[in-house]
């Protein structure tokens, strides 16, 4: 920095102040030309849209008589939202998807945790064998894993259900009772691994210093986890929370293609499901942007409200 | 659940029209100096498996159209939604596969051209039921391709070794539903499939129900009407007697009761013959189809599943006469009809269908039936569909709370009849939104 701002002094005593002036907006616009593409992609394909819904979630297309005429675009302003809000089954989704929360989300950060904090102790056996074998079901896509796990929630085509029943438990996993924690276990697999290499990078990135000085004072294993690595990976883990927390809102993919298996699941089991059915079946984008503007007014509010309590004064040690 | 950013939910939907709205491919070639040595080309989007099979005898026959086949996803799936949006952005393909149940909502949205000029000379080619699902307001918007009157497909060497005879009438079949789930706990007359309007509604349809009747300026509703209770009581008591399993059809649970002789018989139109053979090979030869068991001893009542397949000239085409006269080529050509039957388009929406070669004689189908003209059977029963049956616009409201409340009567064990209460409230209110006028 001194030495750059030493070169500008040296050009304004060489060629005066205009010049500088001249050179300092070049590299504005070099700066700009080098930003511009970010930009522009990301207007056009991230906000626009987002305004684009918006404005739509505002009108309502309106037919007269049998409905064969031709329609209206009418502006219903905040219409779509108190329909949504007020209808019953959305509200049943709002507060499944909040069960799910409730049920996913730690369940996911202790699992990634411990199998990376497993891997961790130095140890295990071929650690660096099974990390791969744990991130490998991210690989998979999210609509092949329902697939292969709708086979195995299935009596009559799983061969584990029917093992079970065979030993006397009659196990139901697409009962409504399970079926949450059934959609809960999909998602488990799939992204715990994931998950787990986040954290995992985290802890390598531990100066092998502090464990040695740990091994001085005479810390065993259990004390370096609790005083050592959770703590110095404390921002990991709070980012694995965030990503688990909007991840899971967003719930759609897992119960959509479970639904034709279970009575348990219907069209409008989470907001993005009954989004996705009003946009896509009913052919009513307006309610779905609706629908979709208000779980990302609460997956921001939620993030917000997380990363808030986490960051707050006194609140570093736990 | 994409670990992405926290607006991508409220870009899903703004994406999806974004995307849509993208041209796959230019629907028409513009015309260009050389237009008469260049064929003009036509888009048809379909979702019909092996449909192509039709586009080229089509194309084979036209030196001077050329039709592009685009497959798409089936329209309930996304398909439609991707048909609206192309026509709202004016790049629309020229002809597309609509269902009849679908039609009145491409006509509310103002994407399906009006034939009715083109068609009217061949309109008589069509059987009747069929022409009257096209036209609104006394203008044609379709060209009917195929229907689907219903027929009973059964395991007919289970039936015979327990010695059931074909039920004829619904009390036979209740009756014969126990005996087969006497004879194995396993084992069931038929699926109930929650999960599927069309085949809940074909049985309402069959019992006598009207849905949807217009009346002056307004649609008169009865979801609930006590037809369709009568039906939904009888499914009522073979399911609290556990007599059928209560499973998706077409679900790969159902793909392997069917295999494996679980579940025995299936109502469904001609192209479950389709469904059937491909996938469940092993029982060729065991199989049967029937006329649909009678409410009355003697009626040749039935109903149809989602009424059938048309194709249709989407808004915005540059070559309305060429994709009116495709549309009809494809759907009344014998050969082409005969492709489009033996590919399990559906039965053939024609008048006369004594000209359609697969229909006379299909060696491989038949000896699936143990050398059953299945066909017969099909003939019968779309000559008694009733054509008062109308369908109304949003008809994808009136799938999705049917669905979704017949779910939840099963899950909650409520009965089924409140279900159809449930549904027609939903629909009220739903077409009653739209600014659609109903009485009740």
């Amino acid at each position: 920095m001194t030495a750059a701002a030493t070169a500008i002094t040296a050009d304004d005593v060489l060629h005066g102040p205009t010049d500088a002036r001249r050179r300092s907006n070049k590299r504005i616009g070099v700066a700009l030309l080098f930003v511009l593409p970010f930009t522009l992609m990301f207007l056009a394909f991230y906000v626009a849209p987002i305004i684009y819904a918006i404005v739509d979630s505002t009108f309502a297309m309106k037919s007269s008589g049998l409905g064969f005429g031709p329609q209206q675009h009418v502006f219903v302003f905040l219409d779509n939202y108190m329909a949504a809000l007020s209808s019953p089954d959305f509200q049943a989704g709002l507060g499944r998807l909040f069960l799910f929360c409730l049920i996913e989300v730690p369940l996911m950060v202790v699992t990634a945790g411990v199998l990376a904090l497993l891997l961790d102790t130095g140890k295990t056996l071929w650690p660096r064998g099974f990390r791969v074998i744990y991130f490998m079901p991210y690989g998979v896509p999210g609509v092949i894993a329902t697939l292969l796990w709708g086979f195995l929630y299935i009596p009559s085509t799983s061969p584990v259900l029917q093992g079970l029943s065979r030993a006397g438990i009659d196990l139901q996993p697409l009962d409504s009772g399970n079926v949450l924690f059934a959609i809960a276990n999909i998602s488990l697999w799939l992204y715990a691994g994931y998950n787990m290499i986040v954290l995992t990078a985290a802890l390598n990135s531990i100066p092998t210093e502090i464990y040695e000085a740990a091994r001085i004072d005479r810390a065993g294993e259990w004390a370096m986890v609790w005083r050592i690595k959770l703590p110095l990976i404390r921002p990991s883990i709070v980012l694995v929370t965030l990503f688990t927390i909007i991840g899971t809102l967003q719930l759609f993919v897992e119960p959509l293609v479970l639904s034709p298996l279970t009575t348990a699941i219907n069209s409008t089991f989470t907001p993005n499901m009954a989004a996705y059915n009003a946009a896509f079946a009913k052919n009513n984008s307006s309610v779905a942007a609706a629908m979709a503007v208000i779980v990302a007014v609460i997956a921001f509010a939620m993030s917000i409200g997380f990363l808030k309590i986490v960051n707050r004064k006194g609140s570093e040690a736990w | 659940m994409t670990r992405s950013k926290i607006a991508v939910a409220a870009g899903l939907v703004a994406f999806g029209l974004a995307a849509c709205s993208s041209p796959a491919q230019n629907p028409t070639t513009s015309p260009t100096a050389n237009e008469s040595t260049e064929p003009l080309t036509l888009t048809f989007q379909s979702w019909v498996p092996n449909i192509d099979r039709a586009v080229d005898l089509f194309n084979e026959a036209h030196p001077n159209i050329h039709v592009n086949l685009e497959t798409i996803t089936a329209g309930p799936d996304g398909g439609y939604a991707k048909m609206f949006s192309a026509v709202q952005a004016g790049n629309a393909a020229d002809v597309a596969q609509v269902g009849y149940d679908w039609l009145p909502d491409f006509v509310r949205n103002g994407a399906a051209e009006d034939i009715t000029a083109g068609f009217q000379s061949s309109a008589s080619l069509f059987q009747q039921w069929g022409v009257d699902a096209m036209t609104f307001g006394g203008a044609v918007y379709g060209v009917p391709q195929a229907s689907s009157p219903l027929g009973l497909y059964y395991r007919s060497d289970i039936f015979e070794g327990l010695g059931i005879e074909t039920p004829q009438t619904w009390d036979e079949f209740y009756q014969a539903a126990k005996a087969v789930h006497a004879s194995d706990p396993n084992r069931y007359i038929a699926a109930f499939a929650y999960n599927q309007t069309p085949w809940l509604l074909g049985l309402s349809e069959q019992a006598g129900a009207v849905w949807f009747e217009p009346e002056n300026d307004a649609w008169k509703v009865s979801v609930n009407d006590p037809e369709t209770k009568k039906m939904a009581e009888f499914w009522q008591k073979l399911i609290d007697e556990d007599l059928v399993k209560i499973e998706a059809d077409m679900s790969n649970e159902w793909y392997a009761d069917i295999q494996n002789g679980n579940v025995l018989s299936w109502i469904c139109g001609s192209w479950g013959d389709a469904i059937i053979r491909g996938n469940a090979p092993a029982t060729s030869g065991k199989w049967a189809v029937s006329y649909l068991p009678q409410w009355t001893a003697g009626a040749k009542d039935t109903g149809t599943w989602a009424g059938g397949s048309a194709n249709v000239v989407l808004k915005g085409t540059k070559h309305l006469k060429e994709a009116i006269e495709f549309a009809i080529w494809l759907n009344s050509n014998p050969e082409s009809v005969s492709t489009l039957v033996s590919i399990g388009a559906g039965w053939p929406a024609l008048a006369d269908t004594t000209q359609i070669p697969s229909l006379q004689d299909d060696p491989t189908v038949f000896a699936f039936y143990g050398g059953q003209n299945i066909w017969d059977v099909f003939a019968e029963s779309d000559k008694n569909v009733a054509s008062r049956w109308k369908w109304p616009p949003l008809v994808s409201s009136l799938y999705t709370s049917v669905t979704d409340n017949v779910k939840a009567s099963i899950n909650n064990k409520t009965p089924l009849t409140q279900a159809f209460d449930a549904a027609q409230a939903a629909m009220v209110a739903a077409m009653r939104d739209a600014g659609i006028s109903v009485v009740e």
